[in-house]
């Protein structure tokens, strides 16, 4: 016999053939199902443990923006809570201008100076407000930051402290989220509580009334100015915000980029492959069911 | 010397000829679905003829003997690349199973030490709020339980892989034993000149299905066989079989013992190098990975917290400095909480402020350690990404180089196919020529009957 014998069964290596292409198709099935072409470390190494950092990333942005979420009840809970000490010192400026005027009886004196007391009571409620539980003007005490002190001029003494926290809102991004109490209250020549009770004292004395009004005026000033800290925290938050946002859609079309299958390459490899199985299955229908032992009747 | 009896015994020996021919091709349709199955030939000689007078007179057919068509060579290429799957394939099995450890799933190490990290930055952000705290802790213990199952379950893995091993020396033995068998029986038959070779076709089945096992080497004298492992194990020498043993090692996994001699690490391919391979290399090390990156994690979170101070009040009024918030940090398998106080969180950088979250956001605090290189100099999360990288790799690769030798066995089966394999197309048409040839044969026999019939009538005519 002079040609080639060739193997007289072929099934195993259709068959072979036949599991690949199921592979394939197993394979080409996920990755539609899920949309990405990485479903286990071994679909591409490489690409699996850049989607781990990316990951870790975006869980970093996340995290920035549910703290800029966070912050943002804190900066505005202080913001107004300053608007309104500035509207109060307002009215007790009113008050004092209208003590100075000569032509008021003591009596009227003296209920002015009802009010004023109520103002200061005000004021010093304020100067305790609480976000969420956590006193706002405390530094980073965690008390009560302003108690009544009749020992103290101003009648009023700070127990909090000084601190100051920094909260993460970037990668390197360190915002400053706090005034402490005593900067904001206790203001060098601006101490609003100081200047509410020599307002009380004037007031019932009938003396210095001007004077008063004066340092109600430079606390209020002062005051003010703090209040801009929250403004800004509050802006400052917002443009991050804004760019993190950015950053979270940009590390998505990264994610994108490295573990995204391509649908229309995918489905079309899908089709491809039934296909040449449909062919396999086929050619092992085709496989001669007879030999020549069935022409030999 | 030609006569009319020479005639008739030339033809009678086409009869038998034919015959044993006609026996050789019913083998072969018998047997046409027999795995490992080598098709018969029979070798048909002339027989030597006989000179009287300056007249060569044939003297007919001689059926040498049956042969049985084989490619020796060919057989043993088919068992190296036998002992090469085996190995590939035990090992890609097995790692398949470690890989589904390390599939991103949301609650993979990965994502448990970002989650830990995401809390921490939320407590920064109202450092004395106890739900916070409390959901820092619930994160902490997230990520140390999904350590915990990680090396719990790599190293059931590695104990089942050593089940199989045990498993597979015993297959290793039951094999060579049954050739051992085979190999005195054919030496036998061989010994008195007969055909063995449908025990040598059983043999052959048998080397396969060893090889997949383990690496054999084969070496072949006159009738007998001696089989090896490639470093030189005895298995089988001629009719003994030498089995193979196993023993408890240090680490509690069975070592592979030839006579008395350890040969774990002396095996090349085969099932059991593959393995072994995971048991003995591929999963401690990922193991000893997850040990590096719980240790050095937990470790650098444990230094950070004793870095601040946490909420609890000395008896000087002060907070007192941080302690451990992980133990077992040696070991992924033993990596754990070991606060449940949520106070004990050292957000505070200094003695005097509880408020205060200088120890969460500062470069020597809690949330720094996320982007520091604490871990055998990388971040956490790239070195879990390297091992992830590892492990993934070593899938990947191995599938390739499985796919390949896949691919390369089948050829070398085609071809042995091709050799030996038997065709009904070509052994119909054998069939066909041997029926005729003895068709013929018989033809010749009754025309002789009837030379001698004229041949003695002659006689009788005559007398």
């Amino acid at each position: 016999m002079s040609s080639i014998r060739v193997n007289p069964y072929p099934m195993p290596d259709l068959l072979a053939a036949i599991e690949q292409l199921q592979q394939q198709q197993t394979n080409a099935t996920l990755e539609l199902a899920t949309g990405s072409s990485i479903n286990k470390p071994s679909d591409n190494p490489a690409g699996d443990a850049q989607l781990i950092k990316i990951n870790d990333l975006s869980s970093q942005v996340d995290s920035f923006q549910r703290s800029i979420s966070a912050l943002s009840g804190q900066f505005s809970t202080a913001d107004s809570t300053l608007g309104s000490v500035v509207t109060v010192l307002q009215r007790a400026i009113t008050l004092g201008v209208e003590g100075a005027n000569g032509t008021l009886s003591d009596t009227d004196r003296q209920a002015i100076g009802v009010e004023l007391k109520g103002i200061q009571s005000q004021l010093l409620s304020l100067a305790n407000t609480s976000y969420q539980g956590q006193y706002i003007f405390a530094g980073t005490a965690n008390t009560q930051p302003f108690v009544v002190d009749p020992s103290q001029n101003s009648g009023v003494r700070y127990a909090g402290n000084a601190g100051t926290n920094s909260v993460t809102i970037g990668a390197g991004y360190q915002l400053q989220v706090n005034l402490p109490g005593s900067q904001v209250f206790n203001g060098p020549g601006a101490d609003v509580f100081q200047a509410i009770s020599d307002m009380i004292t004037s007031m019932q004395s009938d003396t210095g009334m001007d004077t008063a009004v004066t340092e109600l005026g430079t606390a209020l000033n002062y005051v003010s100015g703090q209040q801009a800290f929250y403004g800004n925290a509050l802006n400052q938050t917002q443009s991050q915000q804004t760019y993190l946002s950015a950053q979270s859609v940009a590390l998505s079309q990264q994610q994108n980029t490295v573990s995204a299958a391509d649908l229309t390459a995918v489905a079309s490899q899908l089709a491809n492959d039934q296909t040449a199985q449909t062919g396999a299955l086929d050619a092992i229908g085709r496989l001669p069911q007879t030999s020549l032992f069935d022409y030999l009747k | 010397m030609s006569s009319l009896f020479g005639a008739l015994s030339i033809a009678s020996g086409a009869l038998g000829a034919e015959q044993g021919a006609m026996d050789a091709t019913t083998n072969n349709v018998a047997n046409v679905n027999t795995p490992g199955y080598s098709r018969l030939r029979p070798v048909l000689t002339e027989a030597d003829p006989v000179v009287e007078n300056s007249v060569t007179y044939g003297q007919g057919v001689t059926l040498q003997k049956i042969e049985s068509l084989r490619d020796p060579i060919l057989q043993l290429r088919i068992q190296d690349e036998t002992q090469q799957q085996g190995q590939l394939s035990a090992y890609n099995s097995a790692l398949q199973q470690t890989q589904v450890q390390f599939t991103s799933s949301g609650s993979d190490i990965g994502s448990e030490i970002s989650n830990l990290f995401s809390s921490l930055s939320q407590l920064s952000t109202d450092p004395t709020n106890p739900s916070l705290r409390q959901s820092v802790l619930t994160a902490a213990g997230n990520m140390t339980t999904v350590f915990n199952n990680t090396a719990n379950s790599l190293t059931q893995q590695q104990a089942n892989v050593d089940l199989e091993v045990t498993q597979a020396v015993q297959q290793v033995n039951t094999i060579t034993g049954q050739i051992a068998g085979l190999n005195s029986q054919i030496s036998q038959l061989q010994g008195v000149g007969q055909d063995a070779s449908a025990l040598v076709d059983q043999r052959d089945v048998l080397i396969g299905q060893l090889s997949g096992l383990i690496d054999v080497s084969t070496i072949r004298s006159d009738n007998s066989l001696t089989l090896t492992t490639s470093s030189g194990a005895p298995l089988v020498v001629g009719g003994q079989s030498f089995a193979l043993s196993t023993q408890t090692n240090a680490s509690g996994f069975q070592d592979i013992y030839s006579q008395g001699k350890d040969i774990t690490s002396r095996l090349t391919s085969g099932q059991l190098q593959g393995l072994i391979q995971v048991r003995d290399t591929v999963i401690p090390g990922v193991i000893s990975n997850l040990n590096t990156l719980a240790s050095g994690l937990g470790n650098a979170l444990n230094t950070a917290n004793a870095n601040g101070f946490d909420l609890i009040q000395q008896q000087d009024g002060t907070l007192s400095p941080g302690g451990d918030i992980f133990s077992g940090q040696a070991a992924a398998a033993t990596f754990k909480v070991a606060i449940t106080d949520p106070n004990l969180i050292a957000a505070s950088s200094d003695n005097t402020s509880p408020g205060s979250n200088g120890n969460l956001v500062g470069p020597a605090g809690l949330s720094a350690v996320q982007n520091a290189s604490v871990v055998d100099g990388q971040t956490p999360t790239n070195y879990y990404s390297n091992i992830v990288f590892g492990v993934g790799n070593a899938v990947s690769n191995s599938s390739a180089e499985l796919a390949s030798s896949q691919l390369l066995l089948n050829q070398l089966q085609d071809q042995r196919g091709s050799i030996s394999g038997v065709s009904l197309d070509e052994e119909a048409s054998n069939m066909v020529q041997y029926q005729r040839a003895y068709d013929a044969a018989a033809n010749v026999v009754t025309t002789i009957n009837d030379m001698l019939y004229t041949v003695i009538n002659m006689g009788t005519l005559t007398g």
